[in-house]
């Protein structure tokens, strides 16, 4: 590394004074007030109760969400849009990416400015324009109609609307990721196997998913924290009722004035994300070990 | 002719995935495009049936569009200049120095990525309730900064770890000292990543949608609160259309600009993987 080739005298220096550790202080700092502390501080407010002035352990708070209907039905609709969207967005992703790794020319430049295009456009005016495509009496719905195809039937503030906006934005990240995993597989495996006979499906089963397989966890994972803790699409292009999460905190939060309950429904949040957060950070760090 | 025929089932895979996403990214954008320039447009005409810009007027006539603009736009620059101030000489010392605990600190600000963003917001907002943050231009800022904080780490810590280090040491043999060799070697070849990433910080912020809704409320109102608002009000839908566009075409060209230095392996190295 560096300080093999950096000269004897310099690398003593820098053992005496680390200072390294001095410029990297101030967002080491502020990693722990904006995300360590304002989370361990929820958990503990939210884990008592005021008993005759004193706190106390109590999981009253968890019990009360656990106990509404309006609350679980907003955590099984979130858990539900989250899993539909990611799954589509793993079965629209992993093609395009597998077209765009094994063809050559334009038309794939093409396709893949295309698909990242959505990395530039604001959420905002994702919805936006989703609502002026999608929405009744949209774009959409003239095509259609023009193209003699009646009963459209707009999925605009159904729970479909939050999969659609989701599955919208989410397209680049996960294409990118996909992609940067298939650029890596080494095209002797593709054609050692297919000198054996190997068809196009058992290669991509056999060889190509377990040699990408960390980059399909990182882009998984990611999407599934993105999506779960989703706010504007959720909040302009579903339904008032169930909820997402993330609508449901706000609404609680700014409209219902109960920081308390609000805190208590991120903490349950960060509870069903928690395993794809583990994974995300486990595999980038064995990614990370392996030396890429 | 079977030649003809099996190119075209070649090129078939190709033509159909294409047509799929134009149809459903592009078509949504486009009409909000038509809809900027649409002064009738009436369910079920495929375009609008008159153009004009009545409604550019109106829109730049309106006082509060004016000051979302201008509370973005200040906060998009004190967000990125302060991320540049905390991250960048962090990012060198990753990249470059040695130090304990260095790998760990590093991975530290993944834990950012690893908690879905609004219920941190939450979190955070609860702290920021009880310290009188909620509502004012301080909070908006400070909240920003979780979302800047990792990008303006990672992407330049990459671009100091691409710089050839036999440079530096060659301008320092010929008698440069550590500052002139930084300014002259260093800072030039590690430069356009540095500028993607303020760039992406900048255009982040003026955008971010969801922490500025949450603390800012109600005082505090950027272009994206503003939008929405339009949206739940919708009395005129080219409102919308005409904000969207005035916002966006700015950030869409400076955007391009940076795609040069954006590859996919830096946005996908963005998210660490």
């Amino acid at each position: 590394m560096t300080s093999l080739s950096a000269p004897l005298g310099r690398q003593k220096r820098a053992r005496r004074f680390p200072v390294g550790l001095l410029l990297v202080a101030a967002p080491v700092i502020l990693v722990v007030a904006l995300v360590i502390y304002p989370i361990l501080s929820s958990l503990s407010t939210t884990l008592n109760v005021d008993v005759a002035g004193a706190g106390r352990f109590s999981l009253a708070n968890y019990a009360r969400f656990f106990s509404d209907d309006q609350s679980l039905r907003n955590l099984r609709f979130t858990a539900w849009f989250t899993t539909t969207t990611v799954a589509l967005l793993f079965l629209v992703c992993l093609p395009l990416a597998l077209y765009l790794r094994f063809s050559f020319g334009r038309l794939p430049a093409f396709v893949q400015a295309i698909a990242t295009f959505p990395l530039f456009v604001p959420g905002i005016i994702v919805a936006y324009a989703l609502i002026r495509f999608i929405g009744p009496n949209g774009t959409l719905q003239s095509l259609l109609d023009a193209a003699g195809l009646h009963g459209y039937r707009t999925p605009y503030l159904t729970t479909w609307g939050p999969v659609i906006g989701l599955l919208w934005e989410g397209i680049p990240l996960t294409l990118l990721v996909l992609v940067s995993g298939l650029s890596q597989v080494p095209q002797a495996a593709i054609d050692a196997a297919r000198d054996v006979g190997a068809g196009p499906l058992r290669i991509l089963v056999f060889i190509i998913l377990p040699l990408i397989r960390n980059s399909i966890i990182v882009a998984l994972s990611l999407e599934f924290l993105r999506i779960f803790g989703a706010f504007t699409q959720p909040y302009l292009l579903g339904p008032a009722s169930p909820e997402s999460m993330g609508v449901y905190m706000q609404r609680t939060f700014g409209d219902l004035q109960d920081p308390v309950q609000a805190a208590t429904q991120a903490m349950i949040t960060f509870l069903c994300c928690s395993v794809a957060g583990v994974i995300y950070v486990r595999t980038i760090i064995a990614n990370r070990r392996a030396g890429r | 002719m079977s030649a003809i025929l099996r190119k075209m089932v070649h090129e078939l895979p190709g033509a159909l995935i294409t047509l799929l996403l134009v149809g459903f990214i592009v078509l949504p954008i486009a009409g909000v495009f038509l809809w900027a320039f649409a002064e009738v447009w009436r369910y079920p005409s495929i375009l609008p049936t008159q153009w004009g810009f009545r409604f550019w007027g109106m829109m730049l006539g309106r006082a509060d569009v004016w000051e979302a603009f201008r509370t973005s736009l200040l906060l998009s620059v004190i967000v990125t200049g302060l991320s540049a101030i905390i991250c960048l000489p962090a990012a060198y010392a990753f990249a470059r120095l040695e130090f304990p605990g260095k790998s760990l600190l590093l991975l530290s600000f993944l834990t950012i990525q690893a908690f879905p963003k609004f219920g941190l917001y939450i979190a955070i907002a609860t702290i920021f309730f009880s310290l009188g943050l909620v509502g004012t231009f301080t909070g908006v800022v400070v909240v920003q900064l979780v979302n800047t904080l990792l990008l303006m780490i990672w992407i330049p810590v990459g671009a100091f770890q691409n710089v050839d280090i036999r440079l530096e040491e060659a301008a320092r043999d010929v008698g440069a000292g550590p500052i002139r060799t930084f300014v002259s070697v260093t800072l030039p070849q590690a430069g356009p990543a540095i500028a993607a990433a303020l760039l992406l910080t900048f255009v982040g912020t003026f955008y971010e949608t969801e922490g500025a809704f949450l603390i800012g409320a109600p005082n505090i109102r950027t272009m994206p609160v503003l939008m929405i608002s339009l949206i739940n009000n919708q009395i005129v839908v080219q409102y919308g259309a005409v904000l969207s566009v005035l916002l966006w075409v700015p950030s869409f060209i400076a955007l391009l600009f940076a795609r040069k230095i954006l590859n996919a392996r830096t946005i996908a190295g963005g998210v660490g993987a």
